[in-house]
């Protein structure tokens, strides 16, 4: 199962990346959590804290001045430029760096080039996107199985998840859910449904542990898995395991 | 010091990075809202390609974009884009004429259109950036909003700035994200145009202990503000719909900071 996760900027794509990984990799499944953000931070909600996720995006930046070998495939990919993350997770920074080798799979291939060229087996694949609709874009045809659009009730927010909306059936995405995020109110989530009537969504409330999880720079999993938020993104993890 | 509306002392020229969802351009609508009802000539940019500033200015989306009859394409034999603005039409002219009118009189131009075909994506665009990087600084202040993230933000598409304001949440990741963008700017940097806006910014939470991590001045604090996230929900100018919030009053005493000793 390949998984991608998009939205706007600050939607809740990290959040929801790295619990979603974490409680399917406690079920006994193979994860990969891949960050495809140019701006890199899943491993902080993943739980592996700032020094470690800055190791990682600086270990791929030695590739352009020679200091790292290149990996050979994509499973050295991992290996290499991986880091283990709590509940069995394999974290691996896809950043796009400044000087790539042309086809090389750990520098060469873009997020989207890697998840159209790759066979990941039984492995199970969380990418989390860079924000915006542009890795989507790019995507070819059939290269993710599931994505999940992370919205919260703001325009500007349904804006940006309407776009990657239009892209389903162009990218030959089997099942599409919508994350309505930070819902505080009936209100916030009619506004949600109202943009996306026949879509499957998932609510997600609005929850301060979330932020202090976030301000402490731990996984929320670790500091309140009995959150309402974390509890709901759970609800999510199960869900995408019960139909896959 | 007193100057006239055109005046040289008189125009700001700020444009807003950070990462995505730290308020950029709440904080961008409201300052350029603020900076027109101080005496500004300003036009407010959007270069992000997800639209967002366009709701805290308090423009609407429809009709943004440089129109199909303003832009040609490029002769045979000649250099640059594509498509760039008629011959016949200057850089001033195009903004006079098709930057969106908003509220206290702010200009407003938006780097995508919404809908339309590719190609007419493409003729906006180019056009876009040859206004945004020819603009001349004789009348206009200018507000951007950047595209959020750590991908080239400074010097490219946001050339017109003079001072560029880096926007943090104090979380974990946007202290990380905050130090990414300080390594970025600090090698064309010597003049310290790069600073930083601390937002939503909660009790406990510790601004200097968060300013000394990010390494970058700070010239503004705004807290978190239930008002201003309301406002956000409702897609609503925080200027118009919390006038007086303290987030509000927060940009205004930023923009009294920046304007100060000009």
């Amino acid at each position: 199962m390949r998984v991608a996760v998009v939205g706007k900027g600050g939607s809740g794509k990290t959040t929801t990346s790295a619990i979603v990984a974490r409680v399917l990799g406690r079920q006994g499944l193979s994860v990969v959590a891949l960050d495809c953000d140019t701006n890199p931070n899943l491993g902080i909600s993943l739980g592996v804290g700032d020094d470690e996720t800055e190791r990682l995006v600086a270990m791929r930046q030695a590739l352009d001045d020679g200091e790292e070998e290149h990996a050979p495939s994509w499973d050295d990919l991992v290996a290499r430029f991986g880091s283990d993350a709590p509940d069995g997770v394999r974290l691996a920074v896809v950043t796009r760096i400044e000087n790539p080798d042309p086809g090389c799979p750990c520098c060469g291939l873009s997020a989207e080039q890697l998840l159209s060229s790759t066979d990941f087996g039984d492995v199970v694949v969380l990418a989390d996107f860079e924000a915006g609709i542009g890795t989507l874009t790019r995507l070819q045809g059939a290269s993710i199985d599931v994505l999940l659009i992370v919205v919260e009730p703001t325009p500007k927010s349904i804006e940006v998840a309407t776009r990657a909306l239009a892209l389903r059936e162009e990218k030959a995405i089997e099942r599409v859910v919508v994350v309505a995020n930070r819902v505080r109110s009936d209100e916030d989530l009619a506004r949600i449904t109202a943009a996306f009537p026949d879509v499957e969504i998932v609510a997600i409330p609005d929850d301060p542990a979330i932020i202090e999880a976030d301000r402490a720079g731990v996984a929320p999993l670790d500091r309140s898995g009995s959150a309402p938020a974390v509890l709901a993104l759970t609800g999510l993890a199960g869900r995408l395991l019960a139909a896959s | 010091m007193t100057a006239s509306t055109n005046g040289s002392a008189r125009r700001l020229r700020v444009a807003f990075v950070g990462k995505g969802g730290s308020g950029k351009s709440a904080i961008a609508g409201t300052f350029a809202r603020l900076l027109a009802r101080a005496g500004h000539t300003v036009l407010a940019i959007d270069s992000d390609p997800m639209p967002g500033l366009a709701y805290s200015v308090g423009v609407t989306l429809t009709d943004l974009g440089i129109p199909e009859d303003a832009v040609v394409e490029r002769a045979e034999g000649e250099e640059g884009p594509r498509f760039r603005l008629r011959p016949d039409l200057s850089v001033a002219e195009a903004v006079d004429a098709y930057a969106t009118r908003g509220p206290d009189g702010v200009r407003f131009l938006q780097f995508t259109k919404v809908g339309g075909a590719l190609t007419g994506q493409m003729r906006s665009q180019q056009a876009f950036l040859q206004i945004v990087h020819d603009l001349p600084d004789d009348r206009w202040s200018i507000v951007g909003d950047l595209p959020g993230g750590t991908r080239q933000p400074f010097y490219g598409w946001g050339r017109y700035a003079d001072t560029y304001l880096v926007v943090v949440e104090p979380s974990a990741k946007g202290i990380l994200s905050a130090r990414r963008l300080a390594r970025l700017a600090r090698p064309g940097d010597e003049q310290g145009r790069v600073r930083v806006v601390l937002n939503k910014v909660r009790d406990g939470d510790d601004v200097d202990r968060v300013a000394a991590r990010i390494g970058l001045p700070v010239v503004g604090v705004v807290p978190w503000d239930e008002e201003l996230a309301e406002a956000e929900r409702q897609g609503r100018p925080p200027v118009d719909d919390a006038p007086d919030s303290p987030a509000v009053g927060a940009v205004a005493s930023l923009l009294a900071t920046l304007t100060e000793g000009r």
